[in-house]
């Protein structure tokens, strides 16, 4: 009765056994694609991702393995697809600094007044958050916060007879 | 000659106990489908915890000395055990009193060193090996006072070898049984492995002992082992006895090692009972050890 | 007598035992650690058993976020582990405090209670990353994470030399680079 399975141990550290296509391993950047606008540094689980802008055309960007989850959202988030992540888990190490990966970034600057892109102070349109087709009601003058990509009529009709929303009490 | 004996007694028990409890757990691994250890893992391990540093952690002299008693007692009864069917030197001096107590001395350290631990784990394991103590003891006297009946005497060489001489009977046979029985609570193993070594579930009472402590009560146990697996063999198993001494202990190591196979097969397929459950076990046993013993009085 | 420090040296690789020690972990990292000693992994092989008490241990695995109540109750552990040891931290949680690194709650890793040899980092780390950091630690393998930097273009620093506002952002880009 025991004899059926045999033994089941894998080899694994003296035969190499790569993880399935989809496990979430390492991530990795890729420097000619990274603009370097840090969506991956907004939406990092562990803030291990930082930005830095050091002079005014070179911005760094530090990814600290150490508290990384390996969530993925920084790869679901890129808009040019610069990070992939990896099936690489055999990450184990005596110093935390080496998993990090840094990147130095080239930043072009603004055609008219000669300033990269400030990460501090960003605008209203920043601010708001609001790009797209847009469908604020202009009868009773409320901003509403819906923005869609294509215009979307049923959208517009709902808007048209926005009520506000009276206090109650 | 003799003297040669007791010197070829304790070396050869203590450069292969661990390699039994290699086989051991070597087969236990193999059971569970997963290849274990090598085999000679438990030389390894007493190597390295004898060079650990000791953490002295309740500071009374019975704590410091417990683990060199326990070693002390079983060297003793491995000093004047017949192996080979030659008696050695020190066998004369003794009788089954004698190893019945230096046993028990062997468990009652265990006990102190436990409760000298001040740990409220090494308390409970140490009732609990109490109990299993107070229990077993008497099947391991049931065994040798069988012989001592069927001899007449109390001396250790006669009643080992009394089933060669008196020849089997029907008490024997029930001995035998009761003996295999008992075997698994003599060792400390799976299903009876409630004090000793329970490591998974409270700590055993060895839980305070690091370095060099730990390492005289691991061989002790490893020393324990291969002592009752021995008197298996030199007590039941009287048939193989040749003329030639190198021969004999040949034959007495593969039957050693036979029943550690068979401690093994139980010990990795069967679970750990319960002390109430255990409890009730021991008394059936003792009951039968009893009737054994009973029946070699009527020369059965 | 050192004959047999020698000895007892040697025999310190081939037979670790192990305790593991939960420092507010969510449990998936115990679970990944228990995973190690069922028969597909197995770890017993290289001579490594799980231990229920440190005084018996060589090795201390952590996992977990070292949380504020469980700060002094791990030094503790690490200083009844007898002398030759080693400390894992498994886990992104014990290799710099995971997601909660600044929280109200957490010290953040665990080397902020002790001394740290080997991180094993992963969320919960494979059975065969925890397996690739004890054979890291044993020298079966070799280490393979490595820093990486990636430039997109050399700069031609010396025009910024004059500028004194480069210079003071400079330091900062020394600060970055260790």
């Amino acid at each position: 009765m025991v004899l059926k399975p045999g033994v089941v141990t894998l080899k694994y550290p003296f035969e190499p056994m790569p993880a399935p296509a989809t496990f979430r391993g390492s991530p990795t950047w890729d420097h000619h694609k990274c603009v370097g606008c840090g969506a991956c540094s907004n939406h990092c689980s562990a803030r291990c991702i930082l930005v830095r802008d050091v002079c005014q055309e070179l911005r760094v960007m530090l990814y600290d393995g150490s508290r990384c989850t390996y969530c993925g959202r920084c790869a679901e988030i890129c808009p040019e697809d610069a990070i992939t992540i990896t099936t690489e888990f055999e990450l184990a190490t005596e110093d935390t600094n080496d998993v990090t990966e840094r990147m130095e970034l080239f930043m072009l600057t603004c055609q008219r007044c000669g300033r990269c892109y400030d990460m501090e102070n960003s605008n209203v349109i920043e601010r708001l958050d609001l790009r797209g087709y847009r469908y604020d009601s202009l009868e009773t003058r409320a901003l509403i916060r819906t923005t869609t990509d294509q215009l979307d009529q049923n959208m517009l009709k709902k808007t048209e007879n926005y009520q506000r929303p009276t206090k109650k009490g | 000659m003799k003297i040669f004996y007791v010197f070829v007694n304790i070396i050869l028990f203590l450069a292969l106990a661990p390699f039994f409890e290699g086989i051991i757990r070597k087969l236990t691994a193999r059971v569970q489908s997963r290849q274990g250890p090598p085999i000679y893992q438990p030389y390894l391990d007493i190597m390295k915890l004898l060079g650990k540093q000791t953490v002295i952690s309740a500071d009374n002299p019975v704590f410091r000395a417990a683990p060199i008693f326990a070693l002390a007692s079983i060297l003793a009864v491995i000093a004047f055990i017949p192996m080979g069917y030659r008696e050695t030197a020190l066998t004369g001096y003794a009788d089954v009193i004698s190893i019945i107590y230096l046993l028990t001395l062997g468990g009652v350290s265990v006990l102190l060193g436990a409760l000298a631990s001040k740990n409220t784990y090494a308390q409970v394991g140490a009732s609990r090996e109490m109990v299993t103590m107070i229990m077993v003891e008497p099947v391991l006297a049931m065994t040798f006072i069988l012989g001592a009946v069927k001899v007449k005497s109390l001396g250790i060489g006669a009643t080992m070898f009394s089933l060669s001489s008196t020849g089997f009977g029907i008490s024997a046979g029930v001995m035998l049984v009761v003996f295999l029985m008992a075997l698994q609570a003599f060792v400390g193993k799976q299903p009876f492995d409630i004090a000793e070594a329970e490591i998974e579930i409270l700590e055993g009472p060895f839980i305070e002992y690091s370095g060099p402590g730990y390492a005289m009560f691991k061989y002790y146990m490893m020393l324990k082992q291969m002592f009752y697996a021995s008197l298996l063999v030199t007590v039941f198993v009287p048939f193989l006895q040749t003329g030639y001494y190198l021969v004999n202990i040949i034959v007495q190591l593969i039957g050693i090692a036979l029943v550690f196979v068979f401690i093994a097969l139980i010990g990795s397929t069967n679970p750990r009972l319960r002390i109430d459950q255990a409890i009730k076990y021991y008394a059936v046993l003792v009951v039968m050890a009893i009737s054994a013993v009973g029946l070699s009085v009527y020369g059965l | 007598m050192t004959m047999f420090k020698n000895l007892a040296k040697k025999a310190f690789p081939k037979a670790l035992w192990v305790y593991h020690c939960n420092t507010g972990a969510c449990n998936g990292c115990d679970i990944e650690i228990l995973n190690i000693l069922t028969p597909y992994y197995d770890v017993e092989r290289f001579g490594i058993k799980l231990v229920a008490s440190p005084r018996h241990a060589d090795a201390m695995l952590i996992s977990g976020a070292v949380t504020r109540p469980t700060l002094p109750l791990v030094k503790k552990a690490y200083d009844a582990i007898p002398d030759p040891k080693l400390v894992f931290g498994v886990g992104s949680c014990a290799t710099g405090g995971g997601c909660w690194f600044d929280t109200y709650n957490v010290t953040g890793g665990a080397h902020k209670a002790i001394k740290v040899d080997y991180y094993i980092p992963g969320c919960p780390p494979r059975p065969e990353a925890i397996l690739f950091g004890v054979a890291l630690a044993l020298g079966i393998v070799d280490k393979k994470a490595a820093p990486v930097e990636m430039k997109q273009m050399e700069f031609p620093i010396d025009m910024y030399e004059s500028n004194k506002q480069w210079e003071e952002r400079n330091v900062i880009y020394q600060l970055l680079d260790n």
